[in-house]
This record gives C-alpha cells, sequence and structure tokens, in this order.
C-alpha cells in the first residue's frame, strides 16, 4: 500500500430519499506519481466520487484511503496533503483574488510563500481585481492557485482546464508534469477527452455508478480504432476495405477514404497490396471515439 | 479556527458598520423627542389610560409610559432593540453557515485542514461578535443619548437592558443557525422559523398576563424571560437568563451533533 495514493473498497452512496446507489461499490487504487483520469456522462457518479473522497458527503457503505488515511475519520490530516479544484468553483465573489488567497493562506499556510506569487505569475492572474468583475477563465486560474498554492501531494480536480485559454492550458499541463515528476498523484474528473488523452496515464470510465472498467493509455491505443486516410489511384475499393472486420470506410474526397479499424491491421494490407495506393497517413488516437465507441457498445448490450 | 473568525468579520465590515449606523439613528430619533414629550406627561398618560390592557401590553409593560424608565423601556427596549438586533442575530445565523453552503464556499474552507467542529465554532463565534458590536454600540449610543437628553436612568441599569436584549437576540440567531445546520431545512426556512420564534413568542409573553391559559405556552419563548421595565429599574430576577444561555448552549450542541457528520448541500 507503500506506493498508493488513493484507494477505495466498495465505495458506495445512496443520497437520502433515493432508492438508487449514486456509486455503487466503486473498488479504486491509485499509485503515487499517477495521473488517473475519471470519465463518464452527466450524473454517472464522478462529482459523489469527489465529495466522498474530499468528506463533503458521508459513505452508505465501503470505505477509502487517501495516502493511507481514512477519508472520513483522518479527513482533515487528508486535507494537508490534498489540493482540491471544484467543477463549478464558488469564490467570493466580493473578494479580490489576493485577498481569497489571503484568506485561504490563513486557513492552511504554504510551505513556500513566495511559489503563490509564482504561480499567479505563470497563470497571468490578475488579483487585484475583484472575483466578482473576473471572466470565467480568470476565476478559473484563482481556483487552481488555491488548489496548487501549498504544493500538495495529491490533486483532486474536477474539469481543471474549464475556461482556460489554450496558452494557459498548456501552463496547467506542465504544472501537472512537474507535480506528478514531485511524487503527486492527481485524481482528475473531466469531460474534456482531448485533455484527459493529453494528461493522463490512466482513466477509469464510470456509467450509473459503476466503475465500468479502467484502463492505461497505452491500452486503450492498443484495443482503440486506427484510423486511416488512404488515397488512391483510381477509384478507392470501398466494398472490399468494407467487407474487412472491424473496419468503416468514409469517402473523402476524390480517390480517398478514411478508414477507421478496430483490430488486426494486416486484412488492411493485404487489400491495399491488391490496388495503387498513392498515400496512407494513420490519425491520433481519438479517445472522444473511443469513449462514445465504449458507452454505445454498452448501450447496444442493454 | 481564527481565520474563519477574522475573515468572516472581514466580508461583513461594511454591513456591521451599516447595522450600526442604523441602530444609533434609529436610538437617536427615539431619544432626541423625549424632553418634548416628557414636558406633556400627564396628558399623554391620560389619553393612554383609554386604551385596553390586552393592547398595552403589546408594546409596554410598565403603566407609567412616559416616565424615564416607562419611555426607555416602551420606546427601545421592550420591543423595538430586542426586535432590530433579533432580525440582524437571525440573518446572521441563517447565513453564517448556510449562505457558505448554499453558494458551496463552504467546500473551499473545508477542503482545508480544518475540522467541521471547528468551522461551526469559528463561524458562531463570528456571529457572537456581529451581534455584540452590534449590540454594544447601541448600549452606549443610549446610554450616552439618555445622559444628552435628560433621562434619569442608571448607566448601569442601561447596560443590564442592553445586555439582555442582545443575549435575547443571540437566542434568536441561534434557532436560525442550528436550522440551517441542520442542513434539510434550508436558509429560508430557518429564518422563518426563527422569526416565527421570536414574533410568536412576544405576542404570546405580551398577552399572557391577561389570558391566563397562555401562560404555560409562552413559557417556551424567549420574550418571557425578558422584562424591560424590571431591568431598568434594577428589579429584574437574573435566574430567568438562564433560559437564554440554556437555548444558546442547546442549540449549539444540537447544531454541532447535526453538522459534524452529515452531507453538505450540493452544488
Amino acid at each position: 500500500m507503500a506506493d498508493v495514493a488513493i484507494f477505495s473498497e466498495g465505495l458506495s452512496k445512496r443520497y437520502p430519499g433515493t432508492d438508487f446507489l449514486a456509486l455503487n461499490k466503486l473498488d479504486l487504487s491509485i499509485k503515487t506519481g499517477e495521473v488517473y483520469g475519471f470519465l463518464g456522462p452527466n450524473g454517472a457518479g464522478k462529482s459523489t466520487t469527489i465529495r466522498l473522497l474530499m468528506n463533503f458527503i458521508q459513505p452508505t457503505a465501503g470505505h477509502a484511503q487517501i495516502l493511507g488515511q481514512n477519508i472520513v475519520t483522518d479527513s482533515v490530516a487528508i486535507k494537508r496533503q490534498v489540493g482540491y479544484l471544484a467543477g463549478e468553483i464558488a469564490l467570493y465573489p466580493k473578494m479580490t483574488g489576493r485577498q481569497f488567497l489571503d484568506y485561504m493562506s490563513d486557513l492552511q499556510p504554504p510551505k513556500n510563500k513566495a511559489y503563490v506569487n509564482q504561480l499567479a505569475k505563470r497563470f497571468q492572474a490578475n488579483l487585484n481585481v475583484k472575483i466578482r468583475d473576473l471572466s470565467k477563465g480568470n476565476r478559473q486560474k484563482i481556483g487552481l492557485l488555491q488548489a496548487f498554492m501549498h504544493q500538495p501531494k495529491i490533486l483532486i480536480l474536477d474539469e481543471p482546464t474549464s475556461g482556460l485559454d489554450p496558452l494557459m492550458q498548456e501552463e496547467f499541463f506542465k504544472l501537472l508534469k512537474e507535480t506528478t515528476a514531485a511524487g503527486g498523484s492527481v485524481f482528475v474528473s473531466s469531460h474534456n477527452l482531448a485533455e484527459v488523452q493529453r494528461m493522463c496515464d490512466r482513466v477509469g470510465f464510470i456509467r450509473e455508478g459503476r466503475l465500468i472498467t479502467e484502463q492505461s493509455m497505452a491500452e486503450i491505443a492498443a484495443a482503440a480504432a486506427r484510423t486511416f486516410t488512404i488515397t488512391f489511384e483510381g477509384a478507392p475499393p470501398r466494398a472490399e476495405l468494407a467487407a474487412i472486420p472491424g473496419a468503416k470506410v468514409k469517402l473523402s474526397g476524390s480517390g480517398q477514404v478514411n478508414v477507421s479499424l478496430r483490430g488486426e491491421l494486416s486484412p488492411l494490407f493485404k487489400v491495399l497490396a491488391k490496388h495503387k495506393v498513392a498515400g496512407i497517413d494513420q490519425q491520433e488516437l481519438n479517445l472522444e471515439e473511443e469513449f462514445l465507441h465504449f458507452y454505445r457498445a454498452k448501450d447496444s448490450k442493454k | 479556527m481564527r481565520p474563519i473568525i477574522r475573515w468572516t468579520l472581514q466580508q461583513r465590515k461594511s454591513s456591521i458598520i451599516w447595522w450600526c449606523v442604523g441602530i444609533i439613528f434609529f436610538v437617536f430619533l427615539t431619544l432626541v423627542f423625549y424632553p418634548t414629550i416628557n414636558s406633556q406627561s400627564a396628558q399623554l398618560n391620560k389619553s393612554f389610560d383609554q386604551i385596553p390592557q390586552t393592547a398595552k401590553q403589546l408594546f409596554t409593560d410598565t403603566s407609567d409610559l412616559f416616565s424615564p424608565i416607562g419611555y426607555l423601556s416602551s420606546q427601545i427596549f421592550y420591543l423595538m432593540m430586542p426586535l432590530i438586533l433579533g432580525v440582524l442575530a437571525i440573518s446572521l445565523g441563517a447565513s453564517l453557515v448556510g449562505k457558505e453552503e448554499h453558494d458551496t464556499t463552504i467546500e473551499l474552507l473545508l477542503a482545508r485542514p480544518i475540522s467541521r467542529t471547528k468551522l461551526l465554532l469559528g463561524k458562531s463565534l463570528a456571529g457572537l461578535a456581529v451581534v455584540l458590536i452590534v449590540g454594544g454600540t447601541s448600549i452606549i449610543f443610549t446610554a450616552v443619548m439618555c445622559r444628552l437628553v435628560g433621562l434619569e436612568v442608571a448607566v448601569m441599569y442601561i447596560l443590564e437592558a442592553g445586555l439582555l436584549a442582545t443575549l435575547l437576540a443571540l437566542s434568536l440567531g441561534v434557532v436560525a443557525f442550528m436550522l440551517t445546520a441542520l442542513g434539510r431545512a434550508g436558509r429560508a426556512a430557518g429564518i422563518g422559523l426563527a422569526a416565527a420564534f421570536a414574533l410568536g413568542g412576544y405576542i404570546l409573553a405580551s398577552l399572557s398576563s391577561s389570558i391566563t391559559w397562555l401562560r404555560w405556552p409562552a413559557k417556551i419563548f424567549p420574550f418571557n424571560y425578558y422584562h424591560s421595565s424590571e431591568l431598568l429599574s434594577g428589579n429584574y430576577n437574573w435566574a430567568n437568563a438562564i433560559y437564554f444561555v440554556a437555548v444558546i448552549v442547546a442549540c449549539l450542541v444540537i447544531s454541532w451533533l447535526a453538522f459534524r457528520r452529515r452531507d453538505l448541500l450540493g452544488s
């Protein structure tokens, strides 16, 4: 357990007045230094999991630990090591960013006071303006600063790049890398699949309160549909391509097709060997496609 | 816990100032005309005697409305000061934790290494400080104004009446605090039920001296233990104050028991 940052066993939550489990026997084991993405549609149980880990709500059954400490009984000690960012972050609108960070620093003095200013500089956060006058992106920066300012070992982040412009997203990814390089672990819930693809080592898919599967990014890439853009000299052999098991074929121009293939590649190359191919490009892994494929497949099994 | 108190007070700084300005203005307007009213007291008492006893008890607990004690009691301490401080205490009680929870800013606080017990204690001490600041300001200003307009009531008795009015307001505020800490009712219900407890209790306590069967139910409510004219004349039985302390302690204990392990409201 020494290298486990976040652990849960049978963690469940039923809200009062409901007859279903919002979270159903969640088993998690997130290693030190790992960035774990938590994916799922709205209402799947992502926020419930985060709120349980943060001890904002009480589990109905099961238990969980962060850095070996119980999330319910050792919550205060755990919070010394945790940085948290809520999905829809609520700040104090009448305070300036500086006042708000001072308040948070009073509650939890940062290890290095200069680090807060360094972070503010990195994210180009304007701390002298009242929070109510800031744009969503700028409020999100303040939210990120308060999560990172005490250099926590564990980060629990809900939609962390929401509202950030691409430059700031880039800065956030860098900061995340620095955190994990220093041994930090991250639990991130997100709808932004490109973001998850970019930062996570492993992804858990949750649906209707159940963790359906967990896969590393490498496993997803290996099992994922690979998409090729193939240019033929002459008419593409569409029927032959469509006959390949697991292939989806889409014409994308004269003589050009997009072939999305799940599974063995050799049948595709056998077909291509019979025709004159002018060019072939492989597109990057599309996690969004995987996400949709995953949930569609589950839907069809219902 | 200290940062919770300090920042809660900081956030409410302008509100505290305006409450003090408002209550000073009220005391000033009430007492500045006392010399004029005092000069016509015989005539005014005659008119006042025409009002039925039951109706009189709704706005004073003394038969001599225009004596120094009668005037100060009926115009400030019998109803208005407890009411004003009660409104302040109830709104604070409902919002100190309730607003943070409604706005989900409470998650920012509890994401830090601070226990729910300390959060609750910090918020309640901040609320106590606000009521004491506004109450203290009104008491001091009342004592000063009484000197200025020649309204002769011992300063010690004014302080005691003000202290008990503040204690009464606090006992109403903790009811709202407890109802929001319980979590299910929400802020609006906290305010509504605490206001009903205050006003219903006031009416019952006022009428209980005329309607005998109301005496027992009136004992549940704080106004039954608050007698401003007795306070201003130095005849108050301070054993009655145990009621206020008991209500405050009981509500805080219930708040703590309910809040320490319950689910926070979601965003």
